[in-house]
C-alpha cells in the first residue's frame, strides 16, 4: 500500500494546499492591492511549477529541452500578450 | 515495433514518445488560448455596464470547494500514473475513478455557480464583464467536461485491454491534460476570484 | 418557404446568379464525370482517405491554386472598378464584399495552404522521414482547412458574403451594421480552417524534433526545414489567439454577448487588438517558409553553401519571438497614448533587423557563386529588390507619428502587397517550379516559366508602385470609387494594367503546366537541378515510403556532400517498412464540421447540436479503435525500387 503513495507527490500536494492557503490571505486579511497581487502572482506561479515538475514529469526524458522551451515560450508570449494588451487598451490609453 | 525497455511503459514505442511530445506542444497552444482569455478578461473586468461587478457576485465557499476538489483530483491522477508505472492496474484504475468522480463534483459545483450567476442577473448577455467571465470559466469547464468523457474512455480501455504501451501512453497523456486543467484553475482562482474579491 | 428565405442573398446581381449557375453546373459535371469514368472508388481510396504527406501536400496545392483563381478574380474586379473615376461596375456593397473575400481568400485560403502544400511535401523528405509524426492528424488538418475554405466560398451564393474587410473590425462586423449572415461565415469558416492549421503546427514541430534521419542534428537541417519549424512554432502560439477572438466574435453575433459591442461595457477595440495579436505573427507565418524556399533555391543555383547558416537560424528564432511584440503597429491611430505607440514603433523597427540580416546572407551567397538562372532562381532574384521596397515602406509605416499619414491609405495597401507578392507568392511559385519534378516526375518548361516570372515581376511593380503615390496623395483604401477631380485616375489605370499583367503571368503558368504535361520528358532522374538536400536523393516521383533505406546524414547539405565528398547516404539492406493505414474518418469528421459550421451560420440549432454529437462520435471512435498500421514487405520494396530504376 505504501508504495502507492510516494513521498514526492504527497509533499507536492501538501505544498499546493499550503500555497492555496497563503493565497487566501488576500481574501481574509486586509492589504493593499499591490501587496495582494504580489502574493497571488508568487503563489500561482509556484503552484504551476509544482504541478509541472512533480506531477507532469516534464523533465524526465531526453525531450526535456523541447518541452521546457515550449512551455517557457508559451508562458512568455502569453505574458507579452496580456501585458501588451493592458498597455494598449487600458494603461496607455488616452 | 521497437521497444525500449529502459523507459516507462508509456514511452516504450516510438509512436508513444511522439504522442507525448506532441501533446506537450498542444499544451503550449492551450497556454496561449487561456492567456488570450485572461488578456481579454483583464481588459473587460471593469466594464460592467449596468450589470454587477465581480465583487458583487463572487462567493468564496463554492470557489474554495472547487479549488480543493480539483487540486485533490490532480493529486489522485498523479498517484494513478505512479501506480501505473508500478504495474498496479487495479490501484491505477481506482485512482483514475476517484479523479473522475472529483472532476464530476467540480463540474457540479461549477454548474451550480453558473445557475446562480444567471439567477442573480449576471448572464452571458448582461455585460462585457459577465460575458468574458462566463466564457473564461466556461472554456475551462468545457475542458473538464471533455476530460471526463475522455478519461472514462481510457479507464474502460485499460480495464479491458490491460496495461499495454498504448493504453499506458493514453493514460499518461490524459494525466498531462488533467494536471494542466488544474494549473489553469489555479490562475482562475487567483486572478479571477481572489483578485475580484480582494 | 420561410425556412428557405434565410439562404437568399441580400444583395443580388446578375454576375452572382451567373456564378450560382456555374457552380451548380460544375458540381453536376464533376459528379457525372466521376460516375461515368467510375472514379469514385479511386477518389475515395487514393485521395479522400489518404494519410500520405505527399498526397496531402498535393491536395493542399490544388486547393491553393483554386483559391488563387478565386482571389484573383476578386482582385481583377476591384482594379477594374477603380480603373476610372466614378465607375459603376460594382456598387459600394459589392465592392465591400469583394475586397473582404479577396483578403480572406488570399491570406487564409491561398497563401496558408500553399505553404502547407510545400511543407507537407518537402519537410519529411528533407529530414529523411517516412511521413509526419501523426499522419492521420495531418489528413484531418487538411480536410478541416478544405471544409473551412469551401464554407467560406459558398457565402456569396448562399446567404451573402462577409463585407467588413478581411480584418472584420467591430462594431462594423457586429449585428448592428452587418445584418446578413456574411460575417457569421467569416467567424465560423476561419475557425474551422484555423483548427486544422493549429494541428498542422503541432504535427510538424513534433515531426521535425523527433523524426530526423540519424546524424541530422538541428544545426544540420536544411534551411527550409528550419523555416518550417519556426513557422509552425509561431502557428502554435498565434492561432489560439485567433480561435478565441473568433469565438468571441461568434458569440457577439449569434448569442448577443457584449464583447465587442459599443454598449453594456463592450469594447470594439479589443477585437482589433486580438486580431492583430494573431495577425502580425501570421504575416511571419507566411513569409518565413518563403525565406526558407529562397534559401534552398539560392544556394542550389549559386552552387554554394548558404552563407551564414547560423545567423539565418538565429535571425529566424528572433523573428519568431519578436513577431509577437509588434502588433499594435496596425492600429497606431486608435487612440493609445504616445508612450504605447513609441514602444511598438521601436519593436517594429527592430524586427526589420533580423529580416535585413537574411537579405544580406542571400546576397553574400550569390556573391562569388556560379549563378545559374533557372525559373526558381529568377523568382529569387526578382524577390530581393522588390521585397526590399515592401520592407522599407514597412519601416516607414512603423513610425507611429508618420503612420497617421499613411494609415488606411493606398500606401499601406502598396506596402503589404509589395511584401506579400514578391515575398510569399514568388516564393510559392519558385518552390512549385523547383519541387514540381519531385512531385510529378517531369519538369515545367523553363522558357515559359521564365517568361511568366518576368511578366509577373514587372506587373507587380506596375500594379503596386502607383499605389504608393496615390496613397500619399490621399487615396483611401477600401473606397469603391472616387471623382475625377481627385486626380487619382491615371495612377489607378496604371494599376489596372498591372493587374491584367499579373493575370496574364498566371495564365502563362497554367499554359506551362498544360504544355509540360504534354511534352516534357519523363526521363529526368532523381536530381534534375543538381541540388543539395535529401529530397533529391530519392526517386521522382517519390515512392510511398519515401526512402527504401533511411539515410545517414553527416552535413547540412547531405546530398551535395554525398555527391562531392562521397559521403554514403544509404547503408544496409532493405527492411520491412511500417506505414500507417488510410482512414476515412478525417474526411467524414471534417464533413460533419462543414455541416456544423453551416448550421451555426444560419442559427439552425438542432442541426448544429446533431453535428456536434457527430464530431464527438468521430473522436470517440478514434479513441477506442485499434490500428497498428501495416508493413511493406522487403519483396515489395525491391520490386518498387527496381521499377523506379532502383539506385540504392
Ligand atoms: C520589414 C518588416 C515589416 C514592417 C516594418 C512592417 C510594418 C507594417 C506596418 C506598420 C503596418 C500597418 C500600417 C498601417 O495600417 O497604417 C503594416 C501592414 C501590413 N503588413 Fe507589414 N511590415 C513588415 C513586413 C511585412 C511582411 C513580411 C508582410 C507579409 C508577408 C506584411 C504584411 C502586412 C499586411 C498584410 C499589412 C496590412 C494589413 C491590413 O491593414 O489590412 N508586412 N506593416
Ligand atoms: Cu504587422
Amino acid at each position: 500500500m505504501k508504495e502507492l503513495f510516494p513521498m514526492k507527490q504527497i509533499m507536492g500536494f501538501v505544498f499546493s494546499l499550503m500555497l492555496t492557503v497563503v493565497a487566501l490571505a488576500v481574501y481574509f486579511l486586509n492589504m493593499s492591492f499591490a501587496m495582494g497581487m504580489t502574493i497571488l502572482v508568487v503563489t500561482a506561479f509556484i503552484q504551476a511549477a509544482v504541478q509541472l515538475v512533480v506531477f507532469m514529469h516534464a523533465g524526465e526524458t531526453k525531450d526535456k529541452g523541447a518541452i521546457y522551451t515550449n512551455v517557457y515560450y508559451g508562458v512568455a508570449i502569453a505574458l507579452v500578450t496580456i501585458f501588451g494588451t493592458l498597455l494598449t487598451m487600458i494603461w496607455g490609453y488616452n | 515495433m521497437k521497444l525500449d525497455h529502459s523507459l516507462p511503459l508509456e514511452y516504450r514505442t516510438e509512436e508513444g514518445q511522439l504522442k507525448i511530445l506532441g501533446f506537450w506542444i498542444f499544451l503550449g497552444a492551450e497556454i496561449m488560448l487561456f492567456g488570450t482569455l485572461f488578456a481579454s478578461y483583464f481588459t473587460l473586468v471593469d466594464r460592467v455596464g449596468s450589470g454587477p461587478s465581480g465583487a458583487e457576485i463572487f462567493e468564496i465557499t463554492p470557489v474554495l470547494i472547487e479549488t480543493l476538489v480539483l487540486l485533490t483530483s490532480s493529486f489522485t491522477i498523479g498517484l494513478g500514473i505512479h501506480a501505473m508505472r508500478l504495474g498496479r492496474k487495479k490501484a491505477m484504475l481506482s485512482f483514475f475513478a476517484i479523479t473522475l468522480l472529483l472532476g464530476l463534483a467540480f463540474l457540479g459545483v461549477e454548474i451550480y455557480e453558473f445557475v446562480h450567476y444567471v439567477h442573480i442577473g449576471a448572464g452571458l448577455q448582461t455585460s462585457a464583464f459577465t460575458a468574458i467571465l462566463l466564457t473564461t470559466l466556461g472554456t475551462h469547464g468545457l475542458h473538464v467536461t471533455f476530460g471526463l468523457f475522455w478519461g472514462l474512455f481510457i479507464l474502460l480501455q485499460v480495464k479491458k485491454r490491460g496495461l499495454t504501451p498504448e493504453t499506458a501512453n493514453k493514460s499518461f497523456i490524459f494525466s498531462l491534460y488533467w494536471h494542466f486543467l488544474d494549473v489553469v484553475w489555479i490562475f482562475i482562482f487567483s486572478f479571477v476570484y481572489l483578485k475580484g474579491m480582494m | 418557404m420561410e425556412f428557405f428565405e434565410r439562404f437568399a442573398i441580400p444583395h443580388p446581381s446578375a454576375p452572382i446568379y451567373a456564378s450560382m449557375v456555374a457552380i451548380a453546373l460544375t458540381i453536376v459535371a464533376i459528379i457525372a464525370g466521376l460516375t461515368y469514368f467510375k472514379k469514385w472508388g479511386y477518389l475515395w481510396r487514393e485521395w479522400l482517405t489518404t494519410v500520405d504527406h505527399k498526397r496531402i501536400g498535393i491536395m493542399y496545392l490544388i486547393s491553393a491554386l483554386l483559391m488563387l483563381f478565386r482571389g484573383g478574380v476578386d482582385a481583377l474586379m476591384m482594379r477594374a472598378q477603380l480603373a476610372v473615376p466614378d465607375n459603376k461596375l460594382l456598387d459600394a456593397q459589392h465592392y465591400n464584399e469583394v475586397f473582404t473575400t479577396h483578403g480572406v481568400v488570399m491570406i487564409i485560403f491561398m497563401a496558408m495552404p500553399f505553404i502547407m502544400a510545400l511543407m507537407n511535401f518537402v519537410v519529411p523528405l528533407q529530414i529523411g522521414a517516412r511521413d509526419v509524426a501523426f499522419p492521420r492528424l495531418n489528413a484531418l488538418s487538411f480536410w478541416l482547412f478544405f471544409m473551412g475554405a469551401m464554407l467560406f466560398n459558398i457565402s456569396f451564393v448562399v446567404g451573402g458574403s462577409p463585407d467588413a474587410g478581411w480584418t472584420s473590425y467591430f462594431p462594423l462586423a457586429g449585428n448592428e451594421f452587418s445584418t446578413s449572415v456574411g460575417s457569421n461565415y467569416y467567424m465560423i469558416a476561419i475557425q474551422i480552417a484555423g483548427l486544422g492549421t493549429l494541428m498542422t503546427g503541432i504535427n510538424f514541430i513534433t515531426t521535425i524534433f523527433k523524426m530526423r534521419a540519424p546524424g541530422m542534428t538541428l544545426m544540420k537541417m536544411p534551411m527550409f526545414t528550419w523555416s518550417a519549424l519556426i513557422t509552425n512554432a509561431i502557428i502554435v502560439f498565434a492561432f489560439p489567439v485567433l480561435t478565441v477572438a473568433l469565438a468571441m466574435g461568434t458569440m457577439d453575433r449569434l448569442f448577443g454577448t457584449h464583447f465587442f459591442t459599443t454598449n453594456n461595457g463592450g469594447m470594439d477595440m479589443l477585437w482589433a487588438n486580438l486580431f492583430w495579436v494573431w495577425g502580425h505573427p501570421e504575416v511571419y507565418i507566411l513569409i518565413l517558409p518563403a525565406f526558407g524556399i529562397y534559401s534552398e533555391v539560392i544556394s542550389t543555383f549559386a552552387r554554394r553553401n548558404l552563407y551564414g547558416y547560423k545567423s539565418m537560424v538565429v535571425s529566424m528564432v528572433l523573428i519568431s519571438f519578436m513577431s509577437f511584440l509588434v502588433w499594435v503597429h496596425h492600429f497606431f491611430t486608435m487612440g493609445q497614448g504616445a508612450l504605447t505607440n513609441s514602444i511598438f514603433s521601436i519593436t517594429t523597427m527592430a524586427i526589420a533587423v533580423p529580416t535585413g540580416i537574411k537579405i544580406f546572407n542571400w546576397l553574400f551567397t550569390l556573391y562569388k557563386g556560379k549563378i545559374e538562372i533557372t525559373t526558381p532562381m529568377l523568382y529569387a532574384l526578382l524577390f530581393i529588390p522588390l521585397f526590399t521596397i515592401g520592407g522599407v515602406t514597412g519601416v516607414m509605416l512603423g513610425m507611429s507619428a508618420a503612420d497617421y499619414q499613411y494609415h488606411n491609405t493606398m500606401f499601406l495597401v502598396a506596402h503589404f502587397h509589395m511584401v506579400i507578392i514578391p515575398g510569399v507568392v514568388f516564393a510559392m511559385l519558385a518552390g512549385l517550379t523547383y519541387w514540381w519534378p519531385k512531385m510529378f516526375g517531369f519538369m515545367l518548361n523553363e522558357r515559359l516559366g521564365k517568361l511568366a516570372a518576368w511578366v509577373i515581376g514587372i506587373s507587380t511593380l506596375v500594379a503596386f508602385m502607383p499605389m504608393f503615390f496615390s496613397g500619399l496623395d490621399g487615396q483611401a483604401r477600401r473606397m469603391y470609387t472616387y471623382s475625377a477631380s481627385t486626380g487619382f485616375g491615371p495612377l489607378n489605370m496604371i494599376s489596372f494594367v498591372g493587374a491584367i499583367g499579373l493575370a496574364v503571368g498566371f495564365a502563362i503558368i497554367v499554359y506551362n503546366v498544360y504544355y509540360s504535361v504534354r511534352y516534357a520528358s519523363r526521363d529526368i532522374g532523381a536530381d534534375p537541378w543538381n541540388a543539395r538536400t535529401l529530397e533529391w536523393a530519392t526517386h521522382s516521383p517519390v515512392p510511398e515510403y519515401n526512402f527504401a533505406i533511411v539515410p545517414h546524414v553527416k552535413s547540412a547539405e547531405a546530398l551535395w556532400d554525398a555527391k562531392k565528398k562521397r559521403h554514403i547516404l544509404f547503408q544496409g539492406d532493405y527492411e520491412k517498412i511500417h506505414m500507417p493505414n488510410n482512414s476515412g474518418v478525417p474526411f467524414i469528421m471534417s464533413s460533419i464540421f462543414f455541416v456544423w459550421g453551416f448550421a451555426m451560420i444560419f442559427s439552425m440549432w438542432a442541426v448544429a447540436i446533431i453535428a456536434t454529437i457527430g464530431i464527438f462520435a468521430c473522436m470517440a471512435h478514434r479513441s477506442v479503435e485499434i490500428d497498428h498500421g501495416r508493413y511493406i514487405s522487403v519483396r515489395k520494396i525491391e520490386e518498387t525500387e527496381t521499377k523506379l530504376r532502383g539506385a540504392k
